[in-house]
């Protein structure tokens, strides 16, 4: 069946993320292609988190409001997209509603018009509780996710229940699948898709997955058939890895099964090769296509955490129970819920595990995390905890403490703290980061807006040679490049 | 709308500048061109090149419908007329929104209203704005009786004209009867139009213009512009903002434009130019360009905006993304015309080959031109070479620079004016400010 | 490669602290030279170098082998014109080194073959279409030319 299917880039945000830190791409880096990104036709950009704010603030010294306010301003024909979890801004402490509200408020007059909203554990309420804040707060577009994960709980009734439950909000405009960890196979998908559509009372569905085994290059085209209308993609460099499809193979590989996709195929290019030539010029990594791994699917742990539980093992000699370990992974998160497999949950379950493993019983130490996790402050779990497992951890000292933090101050409370007459924008970040931080990016000014990846090489090696005055002449040759760099003689040829 | 394929219909170096905007904003610029400019600059940094005919500018540039039908070829999404030939040009305009094509630039209506001077004059005054004493003569009866009520000197100008052509001026009623028959054929000669309409000549006046921008909803301004250094009506060299005005003329004149440009609910970008008595102390309006203008550089010196970008983006019906409130202007701005004119030869033209085109570069110096070496300068069209536009942080500071940067550059195998502009900057009136349009007569009389 | 001038400031403030005297910059498509002036300060020489894509007007008439008016200042009235019905490379000879099918003023007759436009391996030969002289040879021997480009021109006998 021929559809026509709209594309979202996420290259600036979670492309970012996933493959160079979401430290790279400052402003001036994101304004060089602004314009012709605003030009291609996606349907929304993948913009900015909490993440990438306190990054822009502590990374690179540049005011995050002003970062979106200029972008939108290159940017006008194409929405800029804020993702969040809804409880928290920048810091890792919850933030109260009120707080809430304003940084919705806010990212909105500074040209935010869509939000994605998703709940670490898909709890319905937080998510139409943030849904109907950002509505308030002026959004043109609310697009809740369903977090995909694999488990006994987590089956296409499950998500066919949160979907019906979501879409029936006056607040939310769209759903999309989540896929964080790349679980989602094609097989999956033929029911799940249609499941959760039949569900939503028409409104429309989009898929985001990533590539961590290979599995999206497939469901996307799943999707496509089954209803599908927006498909989420990065370009370039930004794409594959752990990253989501690359969009110029996207759109080949849908237009091949004879879709409709409405967009420069020239300016798409152009926009890959930006990010290209970027990361040859900053020496950052390419995505790639990956392998299927099988046993993927089984424990869910991505590369990352795999490497690091096994060198800690390692540390304390006992690399040889790791198999053990992955086997009270599984009980762990059975226990606990099924938590989905995202950060900062694989860690959190990998440490239990290991604690469980070393310990003289199973739970007899908890970390900070799994008792807030379990006190409902990362949201409601997904399923019930294993009652034993539960009374055990509630009957610790430490989960008595936890429960009795205080909730987290309200609004003109955290204001009192700070300066009177600071704008909105100033205030929610220093009650949230490092007065230093703040300090600091208000002292660098204005950020700068030019950048070419293409003269970065350039300027850095006119850089390198400052420092090697012994050169007189110089030229580089490549394909299509040459640059030759001379020095007048300054005396005449016989004084040496 | 999104415009992704852009006709540029015109040439030089504004056809190079506005290839420069889209080629940042991914835009794909097609030129449309003559046959004597098919191997230019700007051919060579369009993405491809489609001919509107021979070399003449009225078989080229001035076809509307071989300007029509090129769009229509090449499948553009929008036509971006330049300044000069149909940049104002009603009939262009209403032709492209027929075609289903973009003109970047204002209405047909707008550009109507603006381009017939009396009916610009009439509107101004509906606006509010102070006009020129004068009126339309349609014979030397009408007229003389209007130069005795307006005042000699008078200055008769083309209804239908523009950029300063066409203009003469008379001192008594036996000049007035005299030029009047001639301004009357050479207007309908080089305007299609022979109607003629006079204005009190001010001797002492300074020629100061405000930049607007409209979205069609709201106007704003981006600052004065100084172009009182002409020779016979064509500027030579302008400065961004106009030096040494009160702030209360200032503030009068960025008004009275945007009370204009608000009257007639302006698309686009629009320069409304006044005449500055500086005897009276009072300003007048004298008439509103319905395009950019040659000199842009220097607004965009001091906003540290891109027309080009901001007018592409009107054009695709996009709101202003300015408010006047976060218009910022800093600093001061000088532009100097480079042309390819003997300037001690009666600047005389002259066309032929450039065998060098080296230009000063560094902080705060831009060069919007359109020849390198080995260039051919066609004999058909204007003499402009380039424009060399300096910045700094204040009119002293860009004086000097300006100063430096000529001193550096250098075209060779065609006549050109670099010697005169820095005669100019060396002049101690120059440097002072605020010269009238009298000044440039005084200052070559100098050099004789 | 698009240099902007805030690149070029960009390259001149590393460049002006350095111990060299020029850059010269190339590519396909431009060339770039920066240059310390005597005296302080720098200057810049810009060559645009990439040739034009001219798109070729159509004729006006719809047969390759009408007049087309106005193609061309004041080049043969009255001439029938010879062109290219796809683009490809113009050969005026059938095989390298040999004689040329046909030099201004030879005669021709509707189906001489005058010249051979190659395009992806595929050799066209190229007819006069009518009866008459060679009076000028408008492509270049060896060159891209495109669709509807003006190959050869025929003084027609007459009728």
């Amino acid at each position: 069946m021929m559809a026509k299917i709209e594309l979202i880039d996420v290259s600036i945000r979670d492309g970012n993320q996933c493959l160079w830190g979401a430290v790279a791409l400052d402003t001036a880096q994101i304004l060089g292609i602004a314009p012709v990104l605003d030009r291609v036709g996606f349907r929304a950009l993948d913009f900015t988190s909490s993440t990438h704010m306190g990054i822009a603030v502590r990374n690179h010294r540049q005011d995050p409001w002003e970062r979106i306010r200029m972008v939108r301003a290159a940017m006008p024909n194409t929405p800029l997209q804020f993702i969040g979890t809804g409880l928290r801004f920048i810091s890792w402490d919850v933030a109260a509603p009120e707080f809430m509200q304003l940084v919705y408020e806010r990212l909105v007059a500074n040209g935010i018009p869509r939000f994605a909203i998703m709940d670490p554990t898909n709890d319905a309420e937080a998510l139409l509780d943030s849904a109907r804040m950002i509505r308030k707060a002026g959004a043109d577009e609310v697009v809740a996710a369903l977090t995909f994960t694999l488990s006994e709980v987590h089956d296409d009734a499950y998500y066919a229940a949160l979907a019906a439950r979501l879409s029936r909000s006056p607040h939310i405009d769209r759903l999309y699948i989540k896929d964080p960890s790349g679980l989602l196979t094609a097989e999956r998908a033929r029911t799940f898709i249609p499941a959760i559509r039949a569900c939503m009372g028409g409104m429309e569905l989009e898929l985001h997955s990533h590539c961590t085994i290979g599995l999206s290059a497939q469901n996307y085209m799943v999707a496509a058939e089954t209803g599908i209308a927006a498909l989420q993609v990065a370009l370039g460099p930004l794409a594959n890895g752990s990253s989501l499809p690359d969009a110029q193979r996207v759109v080949a590989n849908l237009r091949e099964m004879r879709h409709t996709v409405d967009v420069d195929d020239r300016l798409l290019g152009a926009a890959a090769e930006y990010f290209s030539r970027l990361a040859l010029a900053e020496n950052l990594p390419a995505g790639a296509p990956q392998d299927y791994d099988a046993s993927y699917l089984r424990h869910q742990l991505a590369g990352g955490v795999m490497s690091t539980t096994r060198r800690q093992l390692a540390e304390l000699g006992l690399e040889h129970r790791f198999a053990e370990l992955l086997q009270e992974v599984a009980r762990v998160r059975a226990d606990l819920g099924y938590p989905i497999m995202v950060t900062p949950y694989p860690q959190m379950v990998c440490s239990q595990a290991l604690f469980n493993l070393l310990g003289t019983e199973r739970y007899s130490n908890v970390s900070d995390q799994v008792i807030r996790y379990v006190l409902g402050k990362f949201g409601r779990p997904s399923a019930a905890l294993d009652p034993n497992v539960l009374d055990r951890i509630m009957g610790h000292v430490r989960t008595r403490e936890i429960a009795q933090e205080g909730a987290p101050p309200d609004l003109a409370q955290l204001r009192r703290r700070f300066k009177p007459g600071i704008s909105d924008d100033e205030f929610l970040l220093r009650a949230t980061m490092p007065p230093q931080q703040v300090d600091a990016m208000i002292a660098s000014g204005p950020a700068p807006v030019h950048y070419n990846p293409r003269v970065r090489p350039i300027l850095k090696l006119l850089a390198e040679l400052m420092s090697r005055p012994a050169v007189a002449d110089l030229t580089v040759e490549k394909p299509d490049f040459r640059l030759a760099l001379h020095r007048s003689p300054r005396e005449p040829e016989h004084v040496r | 709308m999104i415009v992704r394929r852009l006709l540029i219909a015109n040439r030089g170096e504004i056809a190079v500048r506005v290839i420069r905007t889209c080629r940042r904003l991914g835009i794909t610029p097609i030129l449309a061109a003559s046959s004597a400019d098919l191997d230019s600059v700007a051919a060579r940094l369009a993405h491809e090149v489609v001919c509107l005919g021979p070399p003449r500018s009225l078989d080229s540039y001035l076809n509307i419908d071989a300007v029509v039908a090129a769009a229509v070829r090449v499948r553009a999404d929008a036509v971006h007329p330049g300044y000069g030939f149909l940049a104002e040009n009603p009939r262009l305009a209403a032709a492209c929104e027929a075609a289903g094509i973009a003109f970047v630039g204002p209405t047909p209506a707008q550009l109507a209203a603006l381009g017939d001077k009396l009916n610009a004059r009439r509107h101004a005054v509906a606006a509010g704005l102070p006009v020129v004493p004068g009126g339309e003569a349609d014979d030397l009866e009408s007229a003389r009786t209007l130069a005795a009520a307006i005042g000699y000197p008078v200055l008769i100008k083309a209804v239908a004209g523009g950029g300063g052509r066409g203009m003469r001026h008379a001192h008594t009623d036996a000049e007035l009867e005299q030029s009047l028959p001639r301004a009357m054929a050479e207007a309908a000669a080089a305007f299609g139009d022979g109607r003629i309409y006079l204005e009190r000549f001010v001797t002492a006046g300074r020629h100061i213009e405000v930049q607007l921008l409209g979205d069609g909803a709201t106007v704003i301004h981006l600052g004065t512009r100084d172009c009182s250094i002409q020779r016979r009506y064509q500027k030579l060299l302008e400065e961004a903002p106009a030096p040494g005005l009160a702030e209360d003329l200032r503030a009068g004149m960025e008004a009275a434009a945007i009370a204009l440009g608000r009257h007639l609910g302006y698309r686009g970008l629009g320069t409304v130019e006044f005449l500055f008595d500086c005897e009276g102390g009072r300003f007048y309006f004298l008439e509103m360009n319905a395009r950019i203008q040659v000199e842009h550089p220097v607004t965009e010196a001091i906003c540290g905006r891109d027309l080009v970008e901001e007018q592409l983006a009107v054009a695709e019906g996009r709101r202003l993304r300015l408010s006047q409130d976060t218009v910022r202007l800093a600093g001061h701005a000088i532009e100097c015309r480079l042309n390819a004119e003997d300037w001690l030869d009666g600047f005389r033209p002259s066309p032929g080959r450039v065998t060098c085109a080296r230009f000063a570069a560094g902080e705060g110096i831009r060069l919007d031109g359109h020849v390198q070496a080995d260039s051919q300068i066609p004999p058909y069209y204007d003499s402009l070479l380039a424009k060399l536009i300096v910045h700094g942080p204040d009119r002293p500071a860009a004086l000097a620079r300006m100063a430096g940067a000529l001193e550096r550059c250098e075209i060779g195998g065609v006549a050109n004016t670099l010697p005169m502009h820095r005669a100019l900057l060396a002049h101690p009136a120059f440097a002072a400010g605020g010269v009238t349009t009298g000044f440039f007569e005084r200052f070559m009389a100098e050099q004789a | 490669m698009d240099l902007t001038d805030h690149d070029v400031r960009a390259i001149l403030q590393l460049l002006d602290a350095s111990v060299f005297d020029e850059l010269d910059l190339e590519t396909d498509a431009f060339k770039l030279t920066l240059r310390r002036a005597h005296g302080g300060g720098w200057t810049r020489e810009d060559r645009a170098l990439k040739r034009p894509r001219v798109l070729e007007v159509p004729p006006a008439a719809a047969t390759p082998h009408a007049a087309a008016p106005g193609a061309g200042a004041g080049a043969g009235a009255g001439t029938l014109e010879v062109r290219s019905p796809l683009p490809g490379t113009f050969y005026r000879a059938p095989k390298p080194g040999a004689a040329p099918f046909v030099e201004v003023g030879v005669r021709v007759g509707p189906q001489t073959v005058v010249a051979i436009v190659e395009t992806m391996k595929l050799m066209n030969s190229i007819h006069a279409g009518a009866a008459g002289c060679i009076a000028e040879i408008c492509a270049v021997d060896g060159e891209m030319v495109a669709q509807h480009a003006l190959l050869l021109r025929i003084q027609p006998d007459p009728p």
